[in-house]
Parts: C-alpha cells; structure tokens; sequence
C-alpha cells in the first residue's frame, strides 16, 4: 500500500484532533507559563527558615512601624504593624515594596566623582582635604537621629554649619516657631482629640504625615457617617481623594487658600463667633470672594461650620502664614485637638535652602530627597543608596540601603506624642557602601558613633522613667528592671512613647495678619520623600493611580 | 470505511495513546529519596501518634517542615538496626552534621505563602486532607519532578487530566480556591502573595 501525501495530511489531521483532547496542549501551556516563571537568572529568595522580625521603616522621617519577613536572613515581605502607636497597622505603598530598592537597577554601588568611577580612598582623601581648607557645610534630611548627632558635632567642630532639609509637613508649623520661639521640631497635631479638621489642600487621606495615622482616625470616627464624630472640611481646587471622602468639599481657586483663610477670619472677627481676638485680615470679604470664587455667604456659612463643633484645628500643606493665623485665632494653637507642643526640649534647625556662605565644601546626607541642589559653588559630596540621575553632586558616595544600617528613629514630624524606635540593620551591607557619619569617623577618630549615640538615648529614657514601651503590649518605662532590658525591647522593634503634652506650654500672638502666602502643590507618599527610584510595586501602584502628583506639578 | 477515515482514526488513535500514556511518562523524570523513611515504623515504635509531634508549628506560627537531623539524631545517633538506609543515614548525614536533602513532594514556589498554622489551629483542617494518609505508610514514594516547571508531581496531582481526582490530590492556586469557595472564607491575593 503506497503511503501518499494525502493520507499524511489526513493522518495529521486525525492526530492533531486527538492530541487536543489529550492533556498535552493545555498541561504544556500550564508548565511552560510556569517555567516562564522560574528562569534561572530570576532572582529567588534562598529556602531557609522563615522568622518575622519587628523594626520601623526608615525611608521617610514618619517611622512606621514594619514587620520584616526573613527567608534565610534575607527580607522577602513587609507588612505594618497593628500595635504601633501612630503608624497603627498601616504603611504606605513605597513602604510596602522598599526590600526591593535594594535590587534595583539603580542602586549605586561604586563611588563616582564627576560620572566616572572612583574608590572610597579618593573620596576620603578629596573630602579631608576640603576640611582642612575651609568651612564645610552639612545637610541632613532626616534630622534628630543618631547619624544626625554626629554630622552636627562634626561640623561644630570644624567651624562648618549644619543645615537640614525639612518636609512640607514641618515647614507648615514654622510660623507658630517665628510667634512662640518653640521649634517645629517640637511642634506636633493632636488629630486624635480634634472634632473638626479643616484642612487646606492638606492630603490627608493619601499619604500626610504617618501613613495610618489620620485615615485609622477617619474610618473610626468619620467614615460613612452623615453626621461624624470627626468633621473633615477640604479646602482644595480639585476633587481629589481626600475631598472626595471628606464631610465637606470646598472648592476653591487654585492658590486661594490664603485668601480663604482671611476671609474666614474676617468673617469670624465680625460676627464674634471666636472668643480670642487677633489681628484683622486687611483682605475685605468681597474681596476674599473674588479670590477664592466662593461667594461671601459660602464664605460665612463656613466660618460658621468650622466652629460649631470645636476642638478644631487648621492644616496647612506648607509655611503658610495666613492659615496658621487663623488657628491662633480659631483658639487651636497650644489647645487639646490643636497644635501642641510634644516636647521640652527640641533644637532649633538652620533650613538649607537658605544662601549657603562661603563653604569649601557640601556634604550631603542620603537622607536628603534626591531633587534637592544645595545652593552653593562648593565642592559637593552626596551620599545615595539610589542614583536617581541628573545629580550636580561632585562626588556620589554609595550609601546604605534599605535595612543596611543601624539608626534610631525620632518623632515623626506631625506627632503629638514624643516616640522614639531602634531600626536596627537586618541585611548585611556591601562592602562598598558607607553612611556619612563613618566617612566623618574616619576622619575624626573622636567621633562619637551612632550606636554609642543609641545606648546613651536609651539610658536616658530609662532614667527619665517617663512614658511606656509599645511591643505586643503596652509597658511603662517604670517597670523596667534595667536600661539593658529597655534597650532590648526597643532593638526588637519595641516604640517608646511618651507622656501626652501639656497643651498650655505654647502661645502664639501674632501682631498683624500675615501677608498673602503663595500656594504650594500639596504633598502626598511619593513627594514628601521624592524616591530617584521606587521598587516595583510602588512604581505598578504609582502608574495605575494617576493622580500621584499635584496637578501644579503634572501640568509644569 | 473509507480509506480516509481509517488513517484519520490511526492518527486519532496514536495521539489519543501517546497524549493520556506516553506523555505523563515522558513530562515528570522520577527521583529517589536519599533515604529510606518509614513514618508506620517510627510511628509504631516510638509511640508518635500526632503528626505535630515531628512536622511542628513553632510558637510564632511558622511550620518547621522536615524535621531538622538533630531531631532523626535524638534516637539514631548510632545505628539502629543493620539497613543499608540505617548506615547512610548515620555515617552520611547524623555523624558529618549534614542535613538530610529530602526531596520535598509538598513543596510550594517561592511565590507562595502558605500558612500551616492557619489551615491547621485556626481552620482545624486535618493534616490527611492536603497529605493524604502518608504518615501511615511504611516506604517512601517515589518523588516525581516536571521537567518543564521543576515542581512536584504532587502539586498538579497525579491524575494527569485533574479529573477524578482524590480529595488531596493537587496543590495548586486553583485547588486552594475551590477548598476556600467550599468554607465560604474569601481571601484576597495578597494573603498567599506577600
């Protein structure tokens, strides 16, 4: 029997009908997709035992608490820890997928200097001999650490200034330092006993101050509810998150919320529908109108709804006078549910966006959001974990990346409550990476170092026997037997808080209404510590969200 | 019957053999344990009746797996019996400090978080219901690996069209979906996808 080319075609008919009732096309397309998975060269977490180990977050100044996943030493999750007192369970998305920064592509791993590659020995050498020529300033963004404590004494010592970068969030307090004398850095909200919030553009909602903090406060008391425990008002030109959830929306002109601010103050004067007296506004209600594109009754029907159900308190995005004149005059400044001062005791920061004097050279902690250029000719040494691109830095020193290093994490800027937490280093460094406080140390051998600085912060909690220790529960500072069990709790992941503030130990008197403040884009969780990179689940997040930016910023 | 018919049905025919026989021989190569293990043994003579009692749940939740060897070296520390498996086990693995590299036939991808302290405290599941009833049996199976995903044999289960299958057989997302859709108990992608 001749085999021809028809019953090749008919046999392969029959067969390829017969396979596909077989498991091999739809088994094949399972494993392959699978395989597809697993290639050699995708990097895989090391099998080993897995253990949760508690520590804070460390990629912005409001220290959340965060539980780290280990597989083998290495982390492979994070997630929020429910028992931390401001954070309480929450994190935000760049929190969320920060193990993966340390992976990114972008990671600066050798020291540069002028683009081209270049050894820490160079860099060494190039910055003492700096020192030794002249004044050198040094810029922290993430003020009140250790680490901080010795880029400050480092440049006391050398006749050089200390200068830091602060976040919008402080910045709106530096009017109530300018009228009190008390600094930003022991300012804080007391959100959790305010009954109204008005807040100016503020995204309360999506990513201000700690993550958890306020939208943990709006679902207990706010959320769904027509007539809420907690009166959210937004002041904002767009509808944006926060205005959408909020009690009340008011829709202003972009850049108005001054003007707002006069006018309700104005209107707050006139009617005496506030007990304290304050300076005028010099802008007429008409006018107030004009600016904002609210008309004058809107303007009175919301001066009227922000005090009917005090205590209340006045948010602004950033240094905005005219609000924070109104919250004088609103009684919410040294007031339960106002602005508090948290803490006796706080320093007083020199900006770093003020003119740099004659320096030899900048030295720029990678705490310091990557967009940030120190206004100066000097010789500039940057220290990043991330090389975000277009850096005016002479020098780029690689530094520390997530959970590579030892620090301490202060109050975070908005806190009512003094707090402080150990984030101890769980992942080994490279070896070619080093932190600016041990570049300073090989300088100065008398340095004190970070962790020397840690032990004597800890000791000084114990013996202030003030506050209590958040783990699993809740101890007071008392009942520890010694400063070494303290310590070992607050190494663990443990949060010390303490004791709730005095309202009355601040006071404000503004002698004039502030002049008219410019309108700032508000901030949200990927400005406030603008990432040169983001891991990839933020980045997913951050495409598919859209509104990541203020829209003054999207459209520039 | 036409001439065409009959080679269309020869063709029908040797995909259809070659697709439900040939190919699952062909798709999972077969390995051995490096040992011999007998749980109806040890369980028999060591008076173990719970399965908790060498596959743990530690304190915070996290399930220890195999046991680790300086549990096989509580008893065999020295050899037991004259079993070529006794010897290797005490001269390769218990005297040298190595740990025993068991081919695992449960074992999830690194993608997945699965939690035993879950499933087995708070749910209450009984260890048979994912493992069958292994834990009774007196020699090991035969561990079958694809060659194409690298998983077990035991993830997919061991009916090659996933029809008729045993209550434990298969582990993978689609099997945790329909035993969750049973219970009624949603969970989102992020409870097994950290």
């Amino acid at each position: 029997m001749k085999v021809t080319r028809r019953d090749l075609l008919v046999w392969s008919a029959g067969a390829a009908a017969g396979l596909l009732v077989t498991p091999v096309p739809w088994k094949l397309l399972d494993d392959t997709s699978i395989w597809s998975q697993n290639w050699p060269w995708i990097p895989q977490p090391t099998r080993g035992p897995v253990e949760v180990k508690q520590s804070s977050c460390t990629l912005c100044p409001n220290g959340c608490g965060m539980k780290v996943k280990m597989a083998a030493g290495w982390p492979v999750g994070l997630a929020g820890v429910s028992s931390h007192p401001i954070s309480r369970g929450a994190l935000c998305p760049l929190g969320f997928g920060a193990h993966q920064l340390n992976w990114h592509p972008q990671r600066l791993r050798t020291v540069r200097h002028r683009a081209a590659p270049s050894t820490w020995s160079e860099a060494r050498a190039a910055f003492a001999k700096a020192c030794s020529e002249g004044p050198v300033v040094i810029i922290d963004g993430y003020p009140g650490r250790a680490s901080s404590s010795v880029l400050e004494t480092f440049a006391q010592k050398r006749g050089g200034s200390y200068r830091v970068v602060l976040g919008s969030e402080t910045r709106a307090l530096a009017p109530y330092e300018t009228w009190s004398g008390v600094p930003t850095s022991a300012l804080g909200y007391d959100l959790e006993n305010a009954q109204t919030i008005v807040s100016f553009g503020a995204p309360l909602l999506d990513g201000w101050g700690t993550p958890g903090r306020f939208t943990r406060l709006w679902v207990e008391r706010a959320a769904g509810s027509a007539s809420p425990q907690l009166r959210l008002i937004q002041v904002e030109a767009t509808f944006s998150r926060t205005a959408a959830r909020s009690w009340q929306w008011v829709p202003v002109r972009s850049g108005a919320e001054s003007a707002l601010a006069g006018g309700v103050a104005r209107v707050l004067l006139e009617e005496h529908l506030v007990s304290a007296r304050g300076p005028m506004p010099p802008l007429t209600l008409a006018e107030a109108a004009n600016q904002t594109g609210l008309s004058a009754d809107a303007i009175r029907e919301l001066a009227r709804t922000i005090v009917a159900r005090p205590p209340l308190v006045a948010i602004a995005t950033d240094n905005n006078p005219a609000i924070a004149a109104l919250n004088v005059l609103l009684g919410a400044v040294g007031t339960r549910g106002g602005i508090v001062r948290r803490s006796k005791h706080a320093e007083k920061y020199v900006s770093a966006d003020a003119v740099i004097p004659s320096a030899r050279a900048v030295l720029i902690d990678a705490s310091v959001p990557w967009d940030f250029v120190a206004p100066t000719d000097a010789e500039v040494f940057r220290f990043a974990a991330w090389d975000g691109g277009s850096s005016k830095a002479d020098w780029l020193l690689p530094a520390p990346g997530f959970l590579e290093e030892l620090t301490d994490v202060p109050t975070a800027p908005t806190s009512a409550l003094e707090t402080y937490a150990v984030a101890p280093g769980l992942v080994k460094p490279s070896a070619e990476v080093q932190n600016a406080a041990q570049l300073l140390a090989s300088i100065d051998s008398t340095l004190t170092t970070p962790e020397e600085i840690i032990h004597a912060r800890c000791a000084d909690l114990f013996r202030g026997r003030s506050g209590t220790v958040h783990s699993q529960e809740v101890t007071p500072v008392a009942t520890f037997a010694s400063v070494q069990k303290l310590e070992e709790q607050l190494w663990k992941g443990a949060v010390w808080v303490g004791e709730a503030p005095h309202p009355a130990s601040l006071r404000c008197e503004p002698q004039e209404w502030p002049a008219s403040a410019a309108a700032v884009p508000s901030d949200t969780w990927s400005t406030t510590w603008p990432a040169p990179v983001l891991p990839s689940l933020a980045t997913k997040l951050y495409r598919e969200s859209s509104l990541r930016e203020a829209p003054e910023k999207r459209l520039a | 019957m036409s001439r065409n018919a009959l080679v269309f049905g020869f063709g029908l025919a040797v995909a259809l053999v070659a697709g439900w026989v040939v190919f699952p021989r062909l798709l999972y190569v077969q390995k051995q344990q490096p040992l011999e293990f007998q749980h109806k043994t040890h369980a028999e003579k060591s008076g173990v009746a719970d399965c908790n009692e060498c596959h743990a749940i530690r304190e915070d939740g996290a399930f220890a797996g195999i046991p680790a060897m300086e549990k096989c070296a509580a008893c065999h520390s020295e050899r037991i019996g004259e079993s070529k498996a006794e010897a290797t086990l005490v001269d390769s693995f218990i005297k040298p400090g190595h740990e025993t590299p068991w081919l695992v036939y449960a074992r999830q991808p690194a993608n997945v978080w699965f939690s035993h302290a879950i499933h087995v405290k708070r749910a209450s599941l009984a260890c048979t219901e994912c493992h069958s009833t292994y834990g009774e049996s007196d020699q090991l199976r035969v561990y079958q690996v694809n060659r194409i995903s690298g998983y077990s044999r035991d993830i997919w289960g061991y009916s090659i069209s996933r029809l008729r299958r045993a209550p434990h057989e298969g582990m993978k997302m689609s099997d945790c979906e329909d035993c969750h859709r049973r219970h009624n108990i949603e969970v989102g992608c992020l409870a097994c996808h950290e």
